[in-house]
């Protein structure tokens, strides 16, 4: 709303930043959601920000979309941020939400990490778009970032539908101008439009003329919900957001997000049809640039989901036939699309042999101590998604399972009844995780009247995304000591018969733990308290030191995985296994690895 | 001739304060009235992964977020295992900066890949491209932390090069860091001009 005293001033923002702004504009009461790459900081942002939003990080994303849908039906414009992968678990929500009557707009912001700058498979929000037939918007930059986020919310409301945000960790992670209202003042959007709201079933049940499907008690709560999305899909040939820009008739490309910008930089006499609205399409419009072009590309990052909707409409169009897509191609990128479409363009490659990163805990880590005393003892034991995760690339090898987020108590419960408990399979999980899903987890293996051990490392936070509270957490947007969850309660509670809490640093009684826990005949769960060093900036201890003298380059300290422990070639050439001091936080985790004495503080 | 823009890398391992450098950078920019992108690639570790920033500024609108393989005018290295990463994506004429710091990587350190044979420095060197090396062992200071501040030895150093103001850019490194670290990023900032000049000469 352009009002008279409008200061307009550019600010350098993040795609993150951008879109907590654009929530800020839109009038947003409502966010909630769970932290994941490369989404996190759309809350921290909003919450640091804007601090007449409403802000929690739920106990998963299922809940965060759960709580957003029903501020949306009190009148309210909300938001729920989460990555892809996080989506796959609020999924069913979504699809209870899709369809139905909205009455303050309803926005899910959700991270793609194109590119696997995460380490996340390659997801691609956009099949949700077409599976419950609902509008994605996607940016190009932070502008439109915070300008997609105020439209996200109309067309919520315009259409009664929730709306997905694409942002990608390439538009999260880049900094570009914003143009903002410095005078700005924060107006709460409230609409009521609608007394009830049902999911789909009621809907389709009436749509079949069921018996009893005109009585006017029934027809009160139908909402048409194809009739809205057919309306928006021609309305959109009319979005400004949707811009078709006719130049040369050689080449023509459909595209959206950053790839349209890799676009301009390299086809300079392309006719682009640059879409903001991903979903659903605006086919005059790419009729219209079909006709005036010899040949029509489709360059879009993640799966070739325009591409095939584009076919879907009869119009051919020149896609991953030219650009195969992961994991032949990470992401797009301006040189792709230049070595592809540029005639004699000069090929340029990365110099060959230059060794890789492999992802390392942090030094003083408390996964650390968990995944030696695993190998160690050669108990076989599932990894969650944590910090721990990193135990299970091959540089490790501390465990032989890992899935998705909460998994792993449920995983080693059913690898525990196949196999009549012969042995113990164990499971590790995170504070996060725990919470998460992993409860449930736990809670089916006591009822099932199963038998297994699980490793909870509590380090007070989500520590992989930087570091936001859990329901364990001492701190958080909401906190208050007397509502802090306690794992030991909670455990105790659900049933489980053993419940013991270690210090990680006490390697010892850890071990014993451990081993105890496993060779117990029944429920257990080892609760393993260290803080997280990174996002606590826990105090340093002395630095641990090797005596060349007596090291034998065995490598036992090294495959620890520590980050600093490295392996150095000195100036003479001769290899030498080292503790970098800057990096060592006086753990002394290695120490306890060293068999010839050769590591003291 | 006036400067209408150049695309920068700056490249390292997490924790060298690589954000930092392209954030300082970039308020330096704003004040000449350039556009700008800065983008940030950041793997998976929390510590010791390897981060990018393609840095863009431009006096007219900056297009791709991502430089192209070729058009990088200005490496800025604080790792140099990082630094060969980049080597062919300069301009003809792109100027490197390198530090020889080195942070080895996971997989040669558990034997899941060998080293390269050759002195990473000196590949570097051969790149045919012109070059500046900082090695932070013989700059070492009792005034600074220089293996966490090669970030701002390198700032005065891309500063010197360019014929920038010493003093906006001191202005502007007071503004963005916290106090207590004022003093030590200034001793950097003073040392980096020190190597500049004697490297420049």
């Amino acid at each position: 709303m352009k009002k008279e005293n409008t200061i307009s001033t550019m600010k350098m923002m993040n795609g993150n930043e951008a879109v907590a702004r654009g929530a800020f504009e839109a009038g947003v009461k409502v966010a909630s959601g769970f932290p994941g790459t490369p989404s996190t900081e759309v809350m921290d942002y909003t919450q640091q920000r804007y601090p007449d939003i409403y802000c929690e990080w739920s106990t998963n994303e299922k809940v965060g979309l759960e709580v957003a849908i029903g501020a949306s039906f009190a009148g309210y414009r909300s938001l729920a941020v989460m990555k892809t992968v996080g989506l796959h678990v609020a999924a069913d929500a979504l699809g209870g939400a899709a369809g139905s009557q909205i009455n303050g707009g309803l926005v899910l912001v959700v991270g793609d990490d194109v590119g696997r700058i995460a380490g996340d498979d390659y997801n691609d929000v956009r099949h949700y778009g077409n599976m419950f037939n609902i509008p994605v918007l996607e940016p190009s930059d932070s502008q439109e970032a915070k300008d997609l986020m105020i439209k996200a919310f109309e067309i919520s409301e315009e259409y009664s539908t929730p709306v997905i945000l694409k942002i990608t960790s390439v538009i999260c992670k880049t900094t570009s101008g914003v143009i903002i209202d410095e005078n700005y003042t924060y107006e709460v959007k409230c609409r009521v439009k609608y007394p009830v709201s049902f999911s789909k079933v009621i809907m389709t049940t009436m749509m079949m003329n069921a018996k009893g499907s005109k009585h006017p008690k029934l027809v009160k709560c139908f909402n048409d919900f194809p009739a809205h999305i057919k309306r928006l899909a021609s309305d959109c040939n009319d979005f400004d957001i949707n811009k078709l820009e006719l130049k040369g008739k050689k080449i023509g490309v459909i595209t959206a997000g950053t790839p349209y910008f890799y676009t301009k930089e390299v086809l300079h006499d392309a006719s682009i049809l640059k879409l903001g609205l991903v979903m659903p399409l605006p086919e005059k419009l790419i009729r219209e640039l079909a006709q005036h072009v010899e040949k029509l590309y489709v360059i879009e990052d993640g799966h070739d989901i325009m591409e095939k909707n584009i076919k879907d409409l009869g119009i051919s169009v020149i896609g991953k036939e030219l650009f195969p897509k992961f994991p032949e191609m990470m992401r797009f990128t301006p040189d792709i699309i230049e070595e592809k479409l540029v005639p004699d363009a000069p090929k340029r490659a990365v110099m060959e042999g230059i060794p890789f990163r492999l992802p390392v805990s942090c030094a003083g880590c408390s996964h650390l101590f968990i995944s030696q005393i695993l190998r160690k003892h050669k108990i076989k034991a599932a990894s969650d998604v944590t910090c721990g995760l990193i135990g299970c690339f091959p540089h490790m090898e501390a465990y032989q399972l890992q899935k998705c987020m909460g998994s792993s108590i449920a995983l080693a419960h059913g690898f525990n009844v196949a196999t009549n408990h012969k042995e113990n399979f164990v499971a590790m999980i995170g504070d996060g995780g725990f919470w998460a899903t992993g409860i449930n987890g736990l809670m089916n293996l006591i009822f099932n009247d199963s038998r297994s051990t699980t490793i909870i490392v509590d380090n007070s936070c989500l520590a992989m995304t930087g570091g936001q509270h859990v329901a364990s957490s001492e701190f958080g947007f909401n906190y208050k000591p007397e509502n802090k969850l306690e794992i030991a309660k909670v455990c105790e509670a659900i049933g489980v018969k053993d419940i013991v809490t270690v210090d990680a640093y006490e390697f010892e009684n850890l071990e014993k733990a451990i081993l105890n826990a496993v060779n117990a005949n029944t429920n257990s769960v080892v609760i393993v308290q260290k803080p997280c060093v990174t996002k606590f900036k826990l105090p340093k201890g002395d630095a641990y030191s090797i005596d060349q003298d007596l090291c034998t380059q065995c490598r036992k300290c090294i495959n620890i995985g520590c980050l600093a422990i490295e392996s150095k070639k000195a100036k003479d050439g001769k290899v030498e296994i080292v503790i970098n001091e800057d990096l060592c936080v006086g753990c002394g985790l290695c120490s306890t690895a060293c068999k010839f004495d050769a590591i003291k503080s | 001739m006036q400067d209408t823009g150049k695309n920068i890398i700056i490249a390292g391992v997490g924790g060298q304060g690589i954000l930092l450098f392209s954030n300082l950078l970039s308020k330096y920019y704003m004040k000449l009235g350039y556009e700008l992108k800065i983008s940030d690639v950041i793997g998976l570790g929390q510590r010791g992964g390897g981060v990018e920033s393609h840095f863009r500024y431009s006096n007219k609108p900056v297009l791709s977020p991502f430089i192209k393989a070729g058009d990088v005018d200005y490496l800025l290295s604080f790792e140099q295992t990082e630094t060969l990463r980049y080597l062919h994506c300069m301009k003809d004429d792109g100027v490197i900066f390198s530090s020889t710091f080195e942070l080895s990587t996971s997989s040669v350190n558990t034997r899941l890949e060998k080293d390269m044979p050759e002195s990473k420095t000196e590949l570097i060197k051969s790149s045919g491209k012109k070059t500046f090396i900082i090695d932070p062992d013989e700059n070492k200071s009792s005034d600074f932390d220089i293996s966490k501040m090669m970030n701002i030895v390198m700032l005065a150093f891309y500063a010197e090069l360019r014929g920038y103001s010493h003093d906006e850019m001191i202005q502007i490194v007071k503004e963005s860091v916290p106090e207590k670290f004022i003093e030590g990023n200034i001793k950097a900032y003073e040392k980096g001009i020190v190597i500049a000049r004697a490297q420049l000469a």
